[in-house]
């Protein structure tokens, strides 16, 4: 394949438009409407620019913007390193990701703010566009510190998503994501940033041109950098023990949870592991090195705690962020395999698929998930899974896609997570890993665990005459009497009624935002059961069914605004189709580009 | 013709302290306008400084010798210099374009936000002259001189708000300040001892044996190490290096307003440039390379640390915001002085003592602008709503929008958030740290910017994401961005308080703000200025001259 760059405007176009949203989008701060358009215009016409760019990247032309483009200045950002944005195979993968899946949240987030009637909105949807720019930047960035570049102003433009409402919830969940953020970025990727550049020389933090460098600095530097720059972009990735921003930070709105905290951001973190295994060190040197392997370790026991603990969060936000930090895993296993592969000398192409497949296949399903969380929340206030029982009557479109991107989670064939899946799983035995490939069947065991009972309970069950649900009631290990067990969430506890909340307390600590929860739940058949750590007090709403039961809502579409239903839909469409015909869908020959370049 | 320049732009503000008392006999109010005539005129003799020093191909170096040179080196380089020499080179250059540009600046907030009166105008004159000369004077008695310049003058400048704390403060400033002036004397008096001169080209030039009559370098001579440390600790003192560090806090937090904003940006900033031309060109890299003295380098680097990371620590514990910053600036001159002593310790190469020049040189001006401003946004909130506490800051954001991006965005670049001016620093300094493999050095440096978030998020969180703070109503009803118009304004005066908020200090702040990003991207411009200096520490030689 014939590599050339042509210099072009359109990678800073493509960063810069959402930027310029955000001025006008401030400006007509006092007309809602005119407001909501420029954010649907600005992800349209960012989806527009980088898919101009679609056909010559699929050709092998690399579009390259840099400072020095610009009349009278030069391009040198700091010392020996350009500031440059170059739109190549994996980087387009990522940005042209997040733009299509923005122009669906846009319109999402309007449903969502207005139905809830949510204050601050100008700040919502301004700091939304910047936190746009930032992740095609950092999916442009040509070398190491424009990414780092994009990266901080990531971390700085969704602190005031997450801090969104303003409580104390909310203040301490944004001040806890600066903390993460900026360990990761400002520091962690920051050292390995400046170790890179003082290991090479002449000194670069280019992308690709870094790995021979590395090959012959001190193996002990070169490790060193590599685990400053993995556990940086991890930290936003979510991996352990580094992840525990992501639970807290859903309590931001949820399109912020579905959009940044699912696709944007934490994908971020997961492309800049991307970058760092693919074009900073390159697979051969991972394997050298033995870094992939410890990476790739890491990744699995992340994928499985955190299942586990999914599997006992009763808040389905919560339980959602828990399987995005288990899914990323998925892509930093892909990517981490690529090391050893790449010394056993067959599979690293099939591994590098499967991790970056994963990139986009897991977007489409979680954001649906995550919509689909919100519209309840916004149509019933119904947070919590124990609350949900026959929901499936009263919302069966919303209940139906989630149902299907669950199963895309699971790895079942025809949703998009089967592809990815298959592909890691086949790397995996051909780079002698088949260690990592079990660990991927039990954690899609896991994800069955975690998911059905929702889908069960919605549509099978009604909220009078619902199981018990002992994985999320009792304490961790069960109770002396041996009623529970884990792994069978369908097994029926005696002595159904919870639990005091204050013996649980110390075992469950992922519970613990969720002790209020307990002391009420016997009071729940009552129907209004007041949660006690409730982020929501001023709207004074009520999480659960109304008094008769939910009531029933057609296929039709009754179930709410379609401006929030719309997007649901869309995307899990989009889910199945990146499933059933993956190589029309345009990503998989995306990747196949990026493999060919990177290992052939 | 530029020969004069270095002359003039120290003569012009003290002559010109002199109008604001002498046409005060006729006029009141008139300070102001004669501060801003001189300071216009002297901007533009900056300018011109800067066009010749930088117009060139390379950086030429403008040298003055007051009195006119009637003996002495007369060109030749082997006899010694009798007389003061003015020098105007790449590293002075930059410094005296900060100086002019602040000073001027500053009067925008000072119009408003006082203090009023002649006499005001007359020490602020006064303290830019004896800034310009600190900069760039070429003789190290004749800093001594400058140094209590500068030193007496915002003493009194500290306490022209004629209250208790702030006499106490200046007070303490006054103790605190002349004993380390006193020792930096010390220093220089055990250096004259040795080497019989005073001029800093010279000294160096003995120190390294260079003159016949001296035999063979100096470096191994216990009374230049020890001059080197009693200089050390002058120069930390006034640069406010923890632990001797005390007295800044006090002085930023109790002078007025706008005096705060000039001494944050400029007085300590011209202690770190002192130690900076002294241990580059004066000691030079050589002088470190000898025996064991490296020892007392990594001494002030340890002092230097603890100042990063105690500083930082202190300041977020502060509830009033101006102690906070003062903090935050004993923070953020640990890091320069880090930088300093990584870019002559013998563990680095060249590429380590290149990166830390360039580090020291972007971060002082960065700090220079970006503290300025932040202290500019911290007196014009005060002015406009009477907040002084971090816990009066909340919810400040939905009535002060443009005070508090600005207080954001140049809070971020002090953290070191790209693309500012901030993060240019920090990275020089950082990866300069980075190539002599002094590893808790370079660990201190990364944590910095954690450090510094401790106590920036804690402030932004307060502006943005929390509602005014209950039982304490606000000290002024919400009212339009702009000043709060209290009637009759010009002539009375306002004394410090709620309702003097000026559109000057808004623009003072926000263009801070602006430029503070803008610089962000000017990386390139600012390492070629940086470059001869770089070169000159590089090559261990006493003038920083035209480099390549």
């Amino acid at each position: 394949m014939v590599e050339h760059v042509v210099d072009s405007w359109r990678p800073l176009a493509a960063v810069l438009i959402s930027a310029v949203a955000i001025a006008l989008i401030v400006a007509s701060h006092r007309r809602p409407n005119v407001r909501e358009a420029w954010s649907v215009l600005a992800s349209v016409g960012k989806f527009a620019i980088v898919a101009s760019m679609l056909p010559g990247v699929l050709d092998g032309t690399e579009y390259r913007w840099s400072l020095g483009m610009v009349p009278g200045l030069d391009s040198e950002f700091v010392f020996g390193v350009e500031f440059a944005l170059r739109a190549d195979a994996l980087g387009m993968l990522f940005a042209l990701l997040a733009s299509f899946l923005w122009i669906f949240t846009a319109f999402y987030s309007a449903g969502y703010m207005r139905g809830l009637d949510e204050p601050n909105q100008t700040r919502f949807f301004a700091s939304f566009a910047a936190s746009l720019s930032a992740a095609i930047g950092i999916a442009f960035a040509e070398n190491l510190v424009t990414i780092f570049v994009f990266y901080e102003l990531l971390s700085v433009a969704t602190y005031p998503l997450v801090a969104h409402d303003e409580t104390n919830e909310a203040r301490a969940a944004g001040r806890k994501y600066l903390a993460y953020t900026f360990f990761g970025g400002g520091f962690l990727v920051l050292a390995g940033t400046a170790l890179v550049f003082v290991l090479t020389e002449p000194s670069t933090t280019t992308f690709g041109a870094t790995a021979a460098d590395l090959a012959e600095a001190d193996p002990a530097l070169a490790r060193a950098a590599f685990g400053l720059l993995a556990a940086g972009f991890g930290v936003k990735a979510g991996l352990m023990p580094l992840h525990s921003w992501l639970p807290d930070a859903m309590v931001a709105p949820t399109p912020v949870s579905g959009l940044l905290h699912a696709v944007a951001v934490v994908k971020s973190g997961a492309f800049g592991v991307a970058r760092v295994v693919l074009e900073v060190f390159e697979p051969d040197l991972v394997g050298d090195l033995g870094v992939g392997l410890a990476l790739a370790a890491v990744a699995a026991f992340t994928l499985t705690a955190a299942s586990i603990i999914a599997l006992r969060a009763d808040r389905l936000k919560r339980r959602l962020a828990f399987s995005t930090v288990s899914q990323l895993s998925y892509i930093v296993l892909g990517l981490g395999l690529a090391g050893p592969a790449a010394v056993a000398g067959s599979g690293t192409k099939t591994v590098i698929i499967g991790g970056l497949l994963h990139i986009p296949a897991h977007a489409f399903m979680k954001l649906t998930l995550f919509f689909c969380a919100g519209f309840i929340h916004v149509e019933t206030h119904t947070d919590y899974i124990s609350e949900m029982d026959g929901i499936g009557k009263r919302m069966p479109l919303t209940m139906a896609a989630f149902a299907v991107a669950a199963a895309g989670m699971a790895g079942i064939p025809l949703v998009a997570g089967f592809v990815s899946k298959w592909f890691m799983l086949i790397g995996a035995v051909e780079a002698n890993q088949a260690i990592f490939a079990v660990v991927l069947l039990i954690s899609g065991v896991l994800n069955i665990a975690y998911f059905w009972p929702i889908v069960y309970g919605a549509f099978f069950e009604s909220h009078d005459d619902a199981d018990s649900k002992p994985l999320v009631e009792f304490p961790l290990g069960g109770r002396a009497s041996g009623g529970a067990s884990a792994g069978e969430p369908e097994a029926v506890a005696d002595g159904g009624a919870a639990d005091d909340a204050h013996d649980d307390d110390a075992a469950a600590t992922d519970e613990h935002q969720e002790g209020g929860h307990h002391d009420t739940a016997d009071h729940e058949h009552a129907g209004h059961a007041v949660h006690s750590d409730d982020q929501h007090e001023d709207h004074d709403h009520h999480g659960g069914p109304p008094p008769g039961g939910w009531e029933r809502a057609g296929w039709t579409g009754a179930e709410g605004s379609w401006l929030m239903l719309g997007p649901i839909l869309a995307i899990v469409a989009g889910a199945v189709v990146l499933g059933v015909v993956p190589y029309q869908a345009v990503f998989l020959e995306l990747i196949e580009v990026i493999a060919g370049g990177g290992v052939g | 013709m530029s020969e004069l320049l270095p002359a003039l732009l120290i003569v012009l503000p003290i002559v010109g302290a002199t109008l604001p008392l002498g046409v005060g006999l006729l006029r009141e109010n008139v300070g102001w306008s004669i501060a801003a005539l001189v300071l216009s005129v002297e901007a533009g003799l900056a300018a011109w400084l800067a066009a010749a020093v930088y117009g060139g191909e390379g950086a030429a170096r403008i040298v003055h010798v007051l009195g006119g040179e009637t003996f002495g080196r007369r060109g030749a380089t082997e006899n010694f210099v009798v007389g003061i020499e003015l020098v105007a080179d790449a590293f002075s250059g930059l410094m005296v374009l900060l100086v002019a540009g602040v000073a001027l600046a500053v009067l925008a907030f000072a119009r408003r936000g006082g203090p009023r009166g002649n006499a005001f105008y007359s020490g602020y004159l006064l303290l830019t002259g004896g800034l310009m000369g600190l900069f760039l004077t070429g003789d190290l008695f004749n800093l001594f001189v400058f140094l209590e310049i500068v030193g007496l003058t915002t003493y009194g400048l500290v306490a022209s708000d004629r209250d208790a704390e702030s006499a106490v403060a200046a007070l303490k400033y006054l103790v605190i300040g002349t004993t380390g002036a006193s020792l930096y004397l010390l220093g220089v008096g055990y250096l004259f001892l040795r080497t019989g001169a005073l001029n800093m080209v010279d000294v160096s030039r003995s120190l390294a044996g260079e003159p016949e009559w001296i035999d063979g370098a100096l470096y191994g001579d216990p009374l230049v190490l020890a001059a080197f440390g009693f200089i050390a600790v002058g120069l930390m003192t006034k640069a406010a290096i923890y632990p001797l560090h005390t007295w800044q806090p006090d002085a930023y937090a109790a002078a007025p307003d706008a005096v705060t904003v000039y001494i944050s940006a400029l007085v300590s900033t011209g202690g770190a440039y002192a130690f900076a031309r002294v241990t580059w060109t004066v000691f030079t890299s050589e002088f470190f390379a000898v025996g064991q003295n490296a020892r007392i380098l990594e001494l002030v680097i340890v002092l230097a640390c603890l100042s990063v990371v105690l500083g930082s620590g202190l300041a977020a514990m502060q509830r009033r915001l101006k102690r906070l910053f003062a903090y935050s600036s004993v923070s953020q001159f640990g890091l320069i002085v880090i930088g300093v002593c990584v870019a002559v310790h013998p563990a680095g190469g060249t590429q380590a003592t290149r990166l830390a020049v360039y580090g020291v040189v972007i971060h002082l001006l960065g700090h220079g602008l970006v503290k300025g401003g932040l202290f500019a946004t911290v007196g014009a909130l005060a002015h406009g709503t009477g907040a002084r506490r971090v816990r009066e800051y909340a919810g400040l954001a939905k009535r002060r929008p443009f005070l508090s991006g600005s207080l954001a965005v140049l809070g971020l670049a002090i953290v070191g958030v790209p693309p500012t001016i901030g993060f240019l620093g920090k990275w020089y300094l950082a990866v300069g740290a980075l190539n002599t493999r002094l590893w808790p050095v370079i660990f201190v440096v990364f944590a910095s910017t954690l450090l510094t978030l401790l106590y920036v998020a804690r402030l932004l969180e307060k502006l943005y994401f929390d509602g005014p703070a209950e039982g304490a109503a606000p000290a002024a009803g919400p009212e339009p961005e702009g000043p709060g118009a209290p009637g009759g304004a010009d002539g009375a005066v306002i004394t410090d308080g709620a309702g003097s908020l000026s559109y000057g200090m808004i623009a003072l702040a926000v263009s801070a703000a602006v430029l503070t990003v803008l610089l962000g991207f000017a990386g390139s411009a600012l390492t070629d200025a940086a470059q001869p200096i770089a070169q000159a520490v590089i090559e261990a030689a006493p003038e920083v001259s035209a480099g390549g």
